[in-house]
């Protein structure tokens, strides 16, 4: 489903490169559900921006649902990010001119749908979190955690076949954060294909499977002897 | 493009919509009537006067120590004066003919009268400008003779400028004949062009504007009446007519050659001897100066809208930077978000038109009951509604292309 293979980022100043992704290789498989943590500034929301055609990359390969993204215009990258790809923000970026039912919309808007499928499909996925009954209200008259059902049903009715989070959770206290975990890990069941990206240790645990950013790599925590040498210092002290 | 989200969000900026939209119409508004101000004194100053303009210039003088005039004797002395002048005017070699005229269209020096269709008559039929010359009028003026005949040289009377006028016979323009005959048949008719005295039409003219151009004379513009009379006083006016391109030689030694023949007199260093473009161009200064202005106020005007088209629109880019963001990673292409602004731009300015229609038609009818102004066309006011459309859409264009150009990884960004 997504692929990256020796994968890396640079951003170029006149004096000095850095590498937000270096020799980056992951490999996602339909309908999974993994969680990417990794220290702070460690490449995770640049891995999730490449992910989600946010942004491009400087060199490797990148296979999105066995396409070769790399060559692809804006355009079409507009196009894959609307149809294939969902998106949930760490702070929901609901559009606040737009009530709920608007906000939902609005990617059904730019795929040309009929008035009638885009209706129908809104109030599913609003039904889907529960929220069919605050169609009409707007993002400020809504909790964080509400917000963050209405970004993920706007995410679910494009019905995309990845669905990226970053940090989903971040801005939410604990029992909002308990639903929307919830949510996503029902609508994993599902069938969909999720990759989140998190701090939250024990949230990752609720993904199938981890994948760890250090450095602008995906490393292996139980063979990489970075992890271990940090682990085993920290072992000393103790 | 679908209206219902660009209109729920402007919803939640009414402010700023008014305010734009309020300009809009204001700029509509004044900007139509301006431009129809602006159209009507154009076609003021390139109205013709019915006389062939090119290679004519006027000599204005004053006698020093002339006869008075008011007795026939006098009267005599200055006629003989200014046949002389007449004469010397003719015989110069850049001179195809010269008259001498009491007034000439768009001088500002009117001799004007009620004109009668009976003897005595209460209330005038028309009003008319009056021409006093001689045969030599028409062909000098290079006026259109269309029905009937010029005046003979026997028919040429003199009477001094305080006299009282009888013209047997008189040569009028169309448009005053139309008026006072309207069914066509004016040759050979008598009208009172004095009270008492019956005049015979035995000509007709095209077309011989009236020297005012002051609003006044706007009623009477092209009634003129032309009078076979030389008037005597001791300040004349010499129209003359140059060979073709000899205009300015003519001009050169036309002053010389009067001095030479009697040095008793004044001509103005600046405004003695004028062309007749110039004195056109004198005529209707105030109406290329009011032209002018209104075009002035206009670009002032389209240039402040659309400045402040800009600077909402780029001021509304600013404060949705995130939320265009938003849209890009959700599928919108750049065009999407180029077209949403020109879209909402084109609702606030739709909005400003429909009011600026009818600020526009209001402003009009007030001018048109305060300043004599025309109803406008509704030409103007749609050419005023597809210039302030198009003025929206140009002006939001830099900015709603910088729009466009957010890259959707904005979306992620927390700051």
């Amino acid at each position: 489903m997504l692929k990256m293979t020796h994968l890396s980022k640079v951003y170029r100043t006149e004096v000095v490169e850095t590498y937000a992704l270096r020799d980056f290789n992951i490999d996602v498989k339909e309908g999974e559900f993994v969680a990417v943590m990794g220290p702070s500034g460690s490449g995770k929301t640049t891995f999730l921006t490449i992910a989600g055609l946010l942004e491009s990359f400087s060199g490797g390969e990148y296979r999105l649902d066995n396409v070769d993204v790399s060559g692809l215009n804006d355009n079409a990258r507009s196009k894959i990010r609307n149809e294939k790809i969902g998106f949930v923000f760490q702070s929901f970026n609901l559009i606040p001119d737009l009530n709920v039912h608007d906000n939902v919309e609005v990617p059904l808007r730019y795929r040309g749908m009929k008035s009638s499928e885009r209706e129908q499909r809104i109030m599913q996925s609003l039904e889907r979190v529960g929220l069919a009954s605050r169609a009409r209200h707007y993002p400020a008259e809504l909790s964080g955690g509400q917000q963050q059902r209405v970004a993920i049903a706007r995410a679910l009715a494009g019905t995309p076949r990845l669905l990226l989070a970053d940090e989903p959770t971040g801005n939410l206290d604990t029992q909002m954060a308990r639903g929307v975990m919830e949510l996503l890990e029902d609508i994993h069941r599902e069938g969909a294909t999720i990759v989140m990206v998190t701090h939250d240790p024990e949230l990752a645990t609720r993904a199938q499977r981890s994948v760890h950013i250090i450095d602008g790599q995906a490393v292996d925590i139980a063979e990489d002897p970075r992890f271990h040498a940090r682990t085993a210092a920290a072992g000393d002290r103790i | 493009m679908k209206l219902h989200p660009i209109l729920a969000a402007l919803r939640r900026h009414k402010a700023g919509v008014v305010l734009i939209g309020l300009q809009i119409a204001l700029t509509l508004a004044i900007v139509c009537n301006a431009i129809f101000i602006i159209g009507q004194r154009i076609q003021r100053i390139q109205r013709p006067t019915g006389m062939d303009e090119n290679n004519l210039f006027m000599i204005s003088q004053l006698w020093v120590g002339a006869p008075t005039g008011d007795d026939q004797g006098s009267t005599d002395k200055l006629d003989a004066m200014q046949r002389t002048d007449v004469q010397i005017l003719r015989n110069l070699p850049d001179v195809q003919s010269a008259i001498a005229i009491n007034s000439l269209p768009l001088i500002n020096s009117s001799w004007t009268t009620g004109i009668g269709m009976k003897p005595a008559q209460e209330r005038e039929t028309a009003h008319a400008a009056l021409y006093f010359g001689d045969e030599q009028m028409i062909p000098a003026l290079g006026l259109k003779l269309i029905a009937g005949r010029n005046f003979n040289v026997g028919e040429i009377q003199h009477m001094g400028a305080r006299g009282h006028n009888r013209p047997p016979i008189v040569i009028v323009t169309r448009t005053l004949a139309d008026k006072l005959f309207p069914k066509g048949d004016a040759l050979g008719k008598t009208i009172y062009v004095d009270r008492d005295t019956p005049s015979t039409i035995i000509g007709v003219v095209a077309r011989m504007q009236v020297p005012s151009v002051d609003s006044w004379a706007r009623d009477f513009t092209y009634s003129s009446v032309l009078i076979p009379t030389r008037l005597d006083a001791n300040f004349s006016r010499y129209v003359v007519r140059a060979k073709t391109g000899r205009l300015d030689a003519a001009m050169k030694e036309s002053r010389a050659a009067l001095f030479a023949a009697n040095p008793m007199r004044v001509i103005d260093d600046e405004d003695g001897v004028k062309s007749f473009s110039d004195i056109r161009a004198n005529a209707y200064k105030a109406d290329r100066g009011m032209a002018i202005l209104m075009g002035v106020i206009c670009v002032i005007l389209l240039a402040v809208t659309g400045a402040g088209i800009v600077g909402l629109t780029s001021f509304w880019v600013g404060q949705r930077h995130k939320q265009i963001g938003v849209r890009r990673a959700l599928g919108a292409r750049k065009v999407d978000i180029l077209r949403y602004f020109q879209t909402e731009n084109l609702l606030i300015a739709g909005g400003g038109a429909i009011a600026g229609i009818l600020l526009a038609v209001g402003l009009n009818l007030w001018l048109m009951q305060h300043y004599e102004m025309d109803r406008m066309p509704v030409l103007y006011v749609l050419a005023g509604v597809a210039v302030v459309l198009a003025l929206g859409q140009a002006s939001v264009f830099v900015p709603a292309r910088r729009a466009a150009n957010v890259p959707p990884v904005v979306a992620t960004r927390t700051v």
